[in-house]
């Protein structure tokens, strides 16, 4: 038997297995419901019902919720942080603000760490990195004699100034690990060496709170792997969109909080490079909601701001995601000013929209398309059967009357409204940020994405919809296209002016000998290396920084320099080429390149291909005849003209009028968008 | 009902605007957070509102600083008013005065007019609290100011762009005013850039819409915010609610707390606020001009409203009545740059009684706003540079009706604001935070204790030439308690010289005192006040508390009542004595009318014989000191006591 690849998206409802045949580039993929209990579970029925011989795989990639859920549910493993005499409370007071400004009975959730569990012990550093008092080893020896009464089964070590010194933080951990072998310890220099004392304390106490998680099932996992006949590493996907093996997640165990939102993005941003589109927009839309995310020259936009639980920053880099309660269950109403909104309430999976005849009766998207006629009344190779009447009854209800309405013109209103939103979320991601919309091809994914797709589209004056082969499972394929990614930084301030390259080198070789020690540890092989630097920089009293690319040998700052005001300009519109500019930290992205399989890709013969049949569909306010098209019908060269629809089990595509769909030789529909 | 009913656009495209305005706005303030020079406004300190063409304010952002709501539509017609037939594309103006309905000088905001072709079509405006605005304080804050020529550059309103030219010369010569002109300028560019992103988009969507539907949308969105704050107050019985909080004192008067009276009425769908019997203006720069004052009511409001967007919809429906030159209507030269201060007393009376009114929201006073301000030279660097440094603490919230009050928060004047961390604060200004954590036993009490405050303590390092200023308040309006919940504690800052080792209270307001190397400052936040009565309080709920370490084992018992056992600390093996914390109970229950009614003389004496704390003055016999010498307090304790009787003795059962 041929060898194969196997990747593996554990999602909230089903677990994907997608397996690759590294011949052929077929993909198959087996879906199988979710085992939120152990996650495990569900894997390995995935795997069985997809006939994998684990002695066949090359490569087992696994994008997981497992951090995540753990942190959401709370679910942790008592865990306590030891800290610098004084600071006990840095994570409690974290930056003092709230998420919702005006509600005063909603609160910041409270520490992952209670308070109880915070102790402190003599230390001190100053800024500079002196030891101003060295580490007091009674007390820390008293604090460990506590806390290993006390049963606990991870500590986060966090000193003061630690980002300059680590020395404290050290010992305390040696101290540690004398009393409390088996204790998962993780110290705030070790984990993320920045200044700014809550984001590194809150960094090293999520990794704190999921490693003994995180690492069980993991080893647990790789065990079974392993009995089952998988000689190499399990690989995972973290949040920066790269995969770790298990001997990075001991130590680095919250990369994989976010793991799960990554897959889609990393998919989306493949899909569109592959069409020759390095400028992409994901848009998965599913059920509740719509993950965006963006793609610029071929690499996806990466934030150090992100977190799960608002106040809690996780400041690994993390692929932006940005995520709107907009989906094909939003619930659309009317408010007490008169004003008709969308969402983000929703329907959920069950009841779910009024069309599913549970019980139901306020509008939905969903409702409205079927209204439209967008939407077949039987989806998923007819398994389910939805009811019109009960779509048009809500939109009638809901919408219609309260407005004044015909049922068609408050069903267009529901859809437009709701794409609106969605096309504002897309704006604060690319305009908001210097990027022309025009200048990208929206990759339109998820269960709802190719219904909205071409409208939002339009709406943002995008030209190109990209729809690929199984829109409901794209994200599972993102865990295959992965390469092992480790993001390394230290901080380096000083003013730009009289940095010299040499001192920026220096900062360099330190973090990349670190970074090739671990993708080393991790067997990647010296030709599939890829270090990537920047350095970041900002006007002399800024308070946000700019990651600029920056050269292999670094001959000039001020070439630097000159590619910081560039991108300043680009991303906020000025520059002030006479300002002083300083440096703020520099970064290394390490690369083990996993070689990629081929897709499977066919011959493209230009044809238009026969309709299935035909259906009245709105659009702007008139029934048009449309063309309805099967997707496992259409080969690669169809080409056709909206107004036009094509149903697939998993998603369902809209051409409008006058937009023009070419199937590639991928069999991605790619769609032209027109006026 | 009324005119507003009638809406022309249609229910999407209405909608679809109404969105889009407000995505407007947000962009605008993603481009100053990366872009901002100021630390303050990088923290949050900032606003930006997009306004029609007559100034009313179409949306602004709903992450937006509190205390700048309701105001910066005064700003805009005020610019409007100048500038009137001289105004082209690419123009950008600045203004900062509070006496036009501005808050205090440091918030700066840049007013860019829209026009499409040659039509102004509205205004974008963007505020930042910029980090000095010159004045005879670092950061321009002089408590000892009287008038404001003492206290910063107004700026009535100026051109900084022409025609798309930067003005230079008007820009240098606010700079130069400024002990921080680099940053000043970088402020201006990040803002005037701000309020260009906002005209793109209203251009966009007259491309797309038309002028004539987008003209329409930017009132029909103000019409529709008023017809829902209708709604919710047509909603309400009619009726009458009242109350006064103070101010601590006058500087060039004596002792006695500074009355802050508002009654409220709810007629209809119209409510109105009337200020008669607050004080008049005082000799510090505790007062509040008419736009400030404004902006307490609205943003008091609104958080009984949380959802609501803000646009002057929303400010149509409120009547506000104050008296001429009172601390609540101060007018031109009065300096108000410390405005904060009656604007969360405002804020906090607001909820007080709209507490009475929306039960299910209801929430008991705040800590107090506090923050310090230093300056001098620092000589950890060879060229020993002007360093300056502004710092504000989180505190804690009241207590709410049926769960604690937040802890650890922002004041309420802006939630949005940050803290900031101790490691930035150490590698920019010579001092070094010793401490900084939560404030044990804090919180007010109550069946529902109020949140949390913090405790902060910082050496001055190598510097010289340095003084520091507070400005804060409540020391001796003591964080109040409601529905039997008791106060907090009161604020105020202690120095510890380190030459003498002498220990010094210098209270919660001074300017410009000196400091050596190895002074050591310290200064707590007050939590929240309590929530109902604490004699009601579920025992393993102080437990959690003592095991936490927010309440201690000698307050659980006075406070609370509540008599626990430690066995073993180490291991949290703690008990309560249920038997000890019935009797305890009996006795507070007992004798606690008596204690609040005490001699106050005799409170006086206890304190300064060492056998009661601060804590013990305030909660048990409600009696305001002098926290440093233990000298009565007369005027204000007798105020304080009126106010103790009616928020928690009356409660008591």
């Amino acid at each position: 038997m041929s060898k194969t690849r196997v990747a593996v998206d554990v999602g909230g409802t089903f677990t994907d297995v997608c397996v690759m045949d590294e011949d052929t580039g077929q993909i198959k993929i087996e879906k199988t419901p979710s085992t939120p209990d152990d996650p495990m579970r569900a894997i390995i029925t995935g795997i069985e019902e997809a006939d994998v011989r684990l002695s066949d795989v090359t490569m087992f990639s696994h994008g997981t919720t497992v951090a995540t859920n753990a942190l959401i549910t709370r679910k942790l493993p008592r865990t306590a942080m030891v800290c610098t005499e004084g600071f006990r409370d840095v994570v409690e007071i974290r930056r003092s603000n709230k998420e919702d400004l005006w509600d005063t009975y909603k609160d910041v959730a409270k520490p992952y760490i209670p308070r109880r569990d915070r102790l402190t012990v003599k230390e001190r550093i100053d800024a500079a990195g002196k030891v101003l008092v060295e580490l007091d080893e009674d007390d820390a020896r008293r604090v460990a004699g506590i806390l290993k009464r006390r049963g606990v089964k991870a500590i986060a070590v966090c000193f003061i100034n630690a980002y300059v010194n680590g020395k404290n933080e050290r010992r305390m951990k040696e101290i540690l690990h004398e009393v409390m072998p088996d204790v998962h310890i993780s110290i705030s220099s070790q984990i993320m060496p920045e200044i700014f004392e809550h984001e590194r304390f809150s960094t090293t106490m999520v990794n704190a709170v999921v490693s003994p998680v995180v690492v069980d099932y993991v080893s647990r996992l790789g065990d079974k792997l392993s009995a089952g006949g998988y000689s190499r590493d399990l690989l995972l996907l973290h949040s920066g969109g790269g995969v770790m093996t298990p001997a990075s997640v001991k130590d680095f165990a919250a990369r994989l909080a976010g793991s799960g939102i990554a897959a889609g993005a990393i998919a989306s941003r493949f899909i569109g490079n592959l069409c020759g589109y390095k400028n992409s927009i994901g848009f998965d839309m599913g059920g509740t909601s719509t993950d965006v995310s963006l793609a610029h020259d071929g690499e996806s936009t990466v934030t150090k701001d992100w977190y799960i639980e608002y106040g809690y920053p996780i400041r690994f880099p993390s692929i932006e995601v940005l995520t709107i309660g907009a989906g094909g269950g939003s619930l659309a109403w009317r408010d007490e000013g008169g004003s008709l909104r969308n969402g983000p309430q929703s329907a959920g999976a069950y009841p779910g929209p009024a069309c599913y005849s549970n019980g139901n009766e306020v509008a939905t998207n969903s409702d409205a398309n079927v209204v439209l006629g967008r939407l077949g009344t039987s989806l998923a190779g007819g398994d389910i059967t939805l009811d019109a009447g009960l779509a048009e009854k809500a939109v009638r209800e809901t919408v219609a009357e309260p407005f004044g309405m015909e049922l068609h013109e408050a069903a267009e209103a529901i859809i437009h409204v709701a794409n609106a939103n969605m096309a504002n979320a897309v704006r604060l991601l690319s305009i908001a940020r210097g990027h022309d919309p025009r200048d990208f091809a929206l990759v339109a994914f998820g269960g709802a994405g190719a219904l909205h797709g071409v409208a939002v589209a339009k709406e943002l004056a995008i030209p190109v919809v990209i729809v690929p082969p199984n829109p409901g499972v794209t994200s599972a394929m993102g865990c295959l296209l992965v390469d092992i990614q480790h993001d390394f930084s230290d901080s380096f301030m000083a003013d730009a002016a009289t940095t010299r390259p040499e001192d920026l080198e220096a900062a360099f070789e330190k973090i990349e000998a670190e970074a090739l020690e671990r993708l080393q540890h991790e067997d990647v092989a010296p030709e599939n290396t890829v270090l990537q630097r920047t350095v970041e920089m900002m006007y002399q009293g800024q308070w946000r920084s700019l990651a600029v690319p920056a050269p292999a040998r670094i001959t000039s700052t001020a070439d630097l320099v000159a590619g910081f005001h560039n991108q300043h300009e680009r991303e906020y519109n000025f520059r002030r080429e006479d300002a002083p500019v300083s440096v703020f930290r520099v970064g290394v992205k390490a690369t083990g390149v996993v070689p990629k399989a081929e897709l499977p890709s066919y011959d493209v013969t230009h044809h238009t291909p026969d309709p299935s049949g035909h259906r009245d569909v709105w659009f702007g306010g008139k029934p048009l005849r449309s063309n309805l098209y099967e997707r496992t019908d259409l080969k690669a060269g169809a080409e056709f003209e909206g107004p036009a629809i094509v149903e697939q089990v998993d998603s369902t595509v809209v051409v409008p009028p006058k937009s023009v769909a070419t199937v590639d030789k991928y069999l991605n529909i790619i769609i032209k968008v027109k006026d | 009902m009324d005119s507003v009913q009638n809406q022309d656009l249609d229910p999407v495209t209405f909608e679809v605007l109404k969105n889009s305005f407000i995505t407007a706005v947000d962009q605008m303030a993603e481009q100053m957070l990366r872009t901002c020079y100021s630390f303050v406004i990088y923290n949050r300190d900032f606003s930006n509102a997009l306004h029609d063409a007559e100034g009313n304010c179409v949306a602004q952002g709903n992450a937006d600083i509190a205390v700048h709501v309701g105001t910066l539509h005064y700003t805009c017609k005020d610019v409007i008013r100048v500038f009137k037939g001289d105004m082209h594309p690419g123009d950008v103006y600045a203004i900062n005065d509070p006496y036009a309905g501005g808050t205090h000088f440091s918030d700066v905001r840049l007013i860019r007019p829209i026009f499409d072709g040659d039509t102004l079509v509205g205004f974008s405006q963007s505020n930042g609290h910029w980090s000095d605005l010159g004045g005879s304080v670092p950061g321009s804050f002089n408590v000892a100011a009287h008038e404001m020529f003492g206290e910063a550059v107004r700026i009535t309103p100026v051109r900084l762009f022409h025609k798309g030219k930067f003005c230079s010369d008007v820009a240098n010569m606010i700079a130069a005013n400024t002990r921080d002109p680099g940053s000043i300028i970088g402020d201006i560019h990040s803002q005037a850039q701000a309020t260009q992103v906002a005209e793109r988009e209203v251009l966009r969507l007259i491309d797309k819409y038309g002028r004539d539907q987008v003209l329409q949308g930017m009132n029909e969105v103000q019409d529709y915010v008023e017809r829902s704050v209708r709604q919710r107050i047509s909603d309400l019985p009619d009726g009458t609610w009242e109350s006064v909080d103070y101010i601590d004192r006058d500087p060039g008067a004596g002792e006695g707390m500074i009355p802050i009276h508002i009654k409220m009425t709810i007629k209809g769908d119209r409510i109105t606020y009337d200020f008669e019997g607050s004080h008049p203006t005082i000799a510090s720069i505790y007062n509040s001009a008419d736009g400030a004052t404004f902006s307490a009511v609205v943003a008091g409001m609104k958080t009984f409203f949380p959802d609501l967007p803000l646009n002057s919809g929303f400010y149509r429906m409120v009547d506000i009545k104050a008296p001429e030159d009172s601390v609540v209507s101060a007018k031109w030269p009065v300096a108000v740059t410390g405005f904060l201060m009656p604007f969360e007393k405002i804020m906090n009376t607001i909820f007080e009684m709209w507490s009475k009114i929306v039960p299910e929201r209801a929430i008991a006073c705040a800590f107090n706003l506090e923050y310090l301000l230093a300056g001098g030279n620092d000589l950890r660097k060879p060229e020993k540079p002007i360093y300056m440094f502004y710092e504000w603490l989180p505190g804690g919230w009241g207590g709410r009706n049926g769960k604690d009050g937040s802890d650890v928060t922002t004041a309420c004047f802006g939630t949005g604001l940050m803290s900031q961390p101790s490691e930035g604060n150490e590698r920019v200004n010579p001092t070094r935070a010793d401490e900084f954590q939560i404030m044990q036993d804090s919180p007010g009490p109550g069946k529902w204790r109020g949140g949390a405050g913090v405790i902060k303590a910082s050496t001055l390092l190598e510097a010289e030439n340095t003084v520091i200023s507070y400005i804060c308040d409540r020391e001796r309006a003591v964080v109040w308690g409601v529905e039997g919940g008791l106060p907090s504690m009161p604020h105020g800052l202690e120095i510890e010289h380190s030459e003498t080792g002498e220990k010094k209270w210098l209270g919660s307001v001074f300017s410009n005192y000196k400091i050596k190397s190895g002074d050591r400052f310290t200064r707590p936040t007050a939590g929240g006040g309590g929530f109902g009565d604490p004699l009601d309080c579920d025992p393993d709920q102080v437990l959690e508390d003592v095991i936490d370490e927010y309440v201690s084992v000698d307050r659980a018992k006075k406070d609370y009542g509540v008599v626990v056992k430690v066995n073993d600390f180490d291991v949290l093996d703690i008990e309560i004595d249920q038997a000890a914390t019935d009797a305890a109970r009996a006795e507070i229950r007992a004798n606690r009318v008596a204690w609040a009614r005490m001699d106050p003389a005799e409170v006086s004496r206890m304190y300064k014989d060492g056998e009661i704390d601060e804590l013990d003055a305030v909660r048990r016999y409600a009696v305001i000191l002098d926290w440093g010498t233990g000298e009565l307090m007369e005027i204000s304790t007798a105020q304080f006591r009126e106010t103790f009787e009616r928020r928690s003795v009356a409660h008591w059962n």
